[in-house]
């Protein structure tokens, strides 16, 4: 213990967090258990639902046994062998662990090197089957499996599952010591297979790239608003419309621009959206809380109106802007298969989130710390709290930028009713339900909210309209379901501020800050220049 | 030459004058306190002084050059910073965290260099860190730098005040009430600190209530009474300075403390001295 002559404290008078280093074993572990179980979840799915569910020409058409039966000596038949033997020790491995770690706590899982192995075995595997699938539609490697068999959800799952599953098991050690790279890899790669997984379901992948990818940026440009420098914005929608409707009178037929490439469209939609985000935030940076909300509010209310009334005549009314060009690479279009969309928005999350975590780690994540918690200390400290908070706004807003661009190529047509305040509400929903501040919380509360809203909303028409005709209650068709999806909001806020006020992962220094219900005063109100 | 000249300052809020035509100045390399009953006006003094409050009238000039309506920020680079008379740390930063946000005002990170994490802002980063470290291990809070601020103890929490404070390089540190709340041990190390950052080459101006500390570390003292400065001059001078001790004691407590050399001025109001630890 290093002790100088200015710090005579004893050691042990002082509650140092020696407990730290277990609970990130405890957090870490829980990680793996989640990879595990949910793989395995995943594997189960796609490997023992097509054994019991007649095959039909729509739905699940392919399966292990069909493989097996149909070509009992071919390279795929060998490999599904494999890949099903490795998947029952691995299972009887799980059952063996589970049984020790509740026998023991916090004892270490046995045969790591066996696991190893078997992981490798299955990864190995799996890839193969996936190269093979992708390559080789002939009939001696898998037998029966045809052209339209290849991309089924039954595979897909099986293989997806036993990945995450191989990796979890085999490099356990590594997942503890690695939890977010590992979990952002296997988001990753999980999120990338989703258009094959759910192939057959065309509505949910253009929900995928529509709406859960969209939200998910809005939720991460408004968490740095919001999250990161503690200023609450009603108006988010507004940088959203912004950017969008850059893009969309740039890239398209209304003022016969076709030459400049939508990836640099993207980026001018982001940059005008922070522009803005700089011209909104000037005027309201000695505000806080309460006021600094409606002004926000007033300005996310303002945009679309003025879009509505055809600024300028450059908006087009309440019609908004058609026509908009589809993106694409090169000679290659993505047209209007919400597959490519959906991929090239992963990427792009995927890099918005990079910049993310190297922003909360940087001297500005810091400075914008010190000003959500005190503005008056980080002023006479060295901030400058007038460009911290300006280029919060800027930033978070760029983010909507680009997620409103690609909103609009998707699309093909941007109008005014497409960012109204139901927009902010949505993506302020995601960031509180998420954990205000926390990059994970944020993926994980887009994917609940706009599941709830943008998924089992629209389709809860059809569900009940089955549940309707089969028990003889036909009001049941009739209720207009999508006009409760303020009331979905309403009681998820409700329900989390009550249940968890921090959100579901909430970032740690924020958790602690909303128990003490910390706010401290601005700036501006301290020098007296409100 | 002085490094801070206060030239008659005032400060008003509405009908109350806070600051009233108060002038002084600061050396370069000395130790100077402020010291006056509850309500003199010396933090107001402090928050002029630091940009937090514009001055109503009056001039505040650090090394020859008005500061007066500079932002707080600025007036940190130029070499002015404080710590709060009510520990004002970002209590949900580690200790180290808060002395790197000390250092912002020295970075040269820019946004870019923050997005990308260019290797340019990773070995600034590094450095700050190391500097930081430095700075900790300089106070002998090198054991707490990865605790938040807030579960420090008490003390601590003062002494990592000066280590942020410390942190952006100053020439002059403004200490408001460093002493408040301390043990008689810890008041010890404190004036401890405070000598040994003078002969490092600071120039320290600070506000303090109890007198053992003012009158054992400070050259000079300068006196605020209802806003205005009713005496200024070395330790000796101030103590037996009528004005003060009417102000501290009450009319008629001259002749009696005349004839009671001895006996130690206290504060008007000895809570203060003693100072409450937060729980």
């Amino acid at each position: 213990m290093l002790e100088t002559p200015v710090s005579p404290i004893p050691a042990d008078s002082v509650d140092l967090p020696a407990t730290a280093g277990q609970t990130r074993e405890v957090e870490s572990s829980a990680i793996f258990w989640l990879l595990a179980v949910g793989g395995l979840l995943l594997v189960a799915m796609g490997w023992f639902l097509p054994w019991f569910v007649e095959p039909t020409a729509n739905g699940i058409g392919f399966s292990p046994q069909d493989v097996v039966s149909s070509s009992p000596t071919g390279v795929g038949t060998v490999l599904v062998y494999v890949m099903g033997a490795a998947m029952l020790a691995l299972l009887a491995g799980l059952v063996v662990d589970a049984v020790a770690v509740y026998g023991h706590r916090g004892r270490a899982l046995r045969y790591e090197g066996a696991r190893a192995v078997l992981a490798l075995t299955g990864v190995v595997c799996t890839l193969a089957i996936w190269v093979l699938i992708g390559l080789s539609h002939e009939e001696p490697l898998f037998g029966a499996l045809s052209a339209s068999a290849q991309t089924d959800n039954a595979v897909w799952m099986t293989l997806t599952g036993f990945a995450i599953c191989a990796f979890a098991y085999g490099l356990r050690p590594w997942i503890i010591r690695h939890t977010s790279v590992s979990l952002a890899g296997v988001a990753f790669i999980v999120g990338g297979l989703v258009p094959y997984i759910f192939n057959q379901s065309s509505d949910f992948i253009s929900w995928a790239a529509g709406s859960l990818a969209i939200y998910t940026l809005l939720g991460l440009g408004l968490n740095v608003v919001v999250g990161f420098a503690g200023l609450l914005d009603l108006g988010y929608a507004a940088f959203f419309a912004i950017g969008a409707y850059t893009a969309g009178s740039l890239f398209g037929s209304r003022h016969g621009v076709h030459e400049i490439p939508f990836w640099v469209i993207i980026f001018l939609g982001a940059a005008v959206a922070a522009l803005f985000g700089a011209i909104l935030g000037a005027p309201t940076l000695r505000l806080r809380g309460d006021y600094l909300a409606i002004v926000t509010l007033g300005f996310g209310e303002i945009i679309p109106d003025a879009a509505n009334n055809n600024l300028f005549s450059q908006t087009g009314g309440p019609n908004g802007i058609s026509g908009i060009d589809r993106p694409g690479f090169g000679h290659f279009d993505f047209g209007t298969d919400y597959r490519y969309y959906f991929w090239a928005l992963l990427i792009l999350i995927s890099l918005v989130i990079i910049c993310m975590r190297n922003l909360e780690r940087s001297r500005l994540g810091r400075a914008w710390v010190a000003i959500r918690e005190d503005e008056v200390a980080a002023s006479a400290t060295g901030i400058n709290t007038v460009s911290g908070k300006l280029l919060a706004f800027a930033i978070g807003a760029s983010v909507s930028g680009f997620a409103g661009a690609f909103y609009g190529a998707e699309l093909g047509i941007v109008t005014p009713e497409d960012f109204r305040f139901a927009v902010s509400v949505t993506a302020l929903t995601i960031v509180v339900l998420g954990g205000i501040g926390n990059i994970t919380g944020v993926a994980v509360g887009a994917m609940i909210v706009t599941f709830l809203i943008f998924w089992v909303l629209p389709h809860m028409t059809e569900w009940s309209t089955t549940v309707g005709h089969t028990t003889g209650i036909t009001q049941l068709s009739t209720v207009p379901y999508e006009q409760y999806s303020f009331v979905v909001y309403g009681v998820m806020l409700i329900l989390i501020m009550l249940l968890r006020p921090a959100g579901l992962l909430p970032s740690r220094a924020r958790k602690v800050e909303l128990q003490t219900g910390m706010e401290s005063e601005s700036l501006a109100a301290v020098r007296g220049t409100v | 030459m002085s490094l801070l000249e206060i030239d008659h300052i005032s400060k008003r809020f509405g009908g109350l004058l806070a600051v009233n035509d108060v002038t002084f100045d600061v050396g370069d390399g000395e130790i100077v306190s402020m010291i006056g009953p509850n309500g003199a006006g010396k933090t107001t003094a402090f928050n002029c002084i630091t940009g937090l409050y514009p001055v109503t009238s009056g001039d505040v000039r650090f090394d020859g050059v008005s500061i007066v309506g500079l932002p707080p920020h600025r007036i940190t680079a130029l070499g002015i910073t404080r710590t709060f008379q009510n520990i004002r740390l970002f209590s949900f930063m580690t200790a180290v965290d808060n002395v790197m946000v000390g250092e912002h005002s020295r970075m040269h990170a820019k946004v870019w260099d923050a997005i990308l994490r260019t290797p340019k802002a990773r070995r600034e980063e590094r450095a700050v860190e190391g500097h930081a470290l430095t700075i900790l291990s300089g106070l002998g809070l090198e054991r707490y730098a990865d605790m938040y601020a807030r579960n420090l103890p008490y003390g601590f929490q003062r002494r990592l005040e000066i280590a942020r404070a410390l942190a952006s390089g100053p020439r002059l540190l403004l200490l408001d009430e460093p002493a408040a709340g301390l043990n008689p041990q810890e008041k010890n190390e404190l004036m401890g600190v405070i000598s040994h950052l003078r002969d490092e080459g600071l120039t320290i101006f600070l506000i303090e209530h109890d007198m053992r500390v003012v009158m054992e570390i400070s050259d000079r003292i300068v006196v605020l009474d209802y806003g205005e400065k009713i005496a200024e001059g070395s330790p000796a001078e101030v103590r037996n300075n009528p004005r003060v001790i009417e102000a501290y004691l009450g009319s008629g407590a001259t002749t009696q403390m005349h004839t009671a050399r001895s006996t130690p001025l206290r504060p008007a109001n000895p809570a203060d001295d003693e100072g409450e630890r937060p729980a």
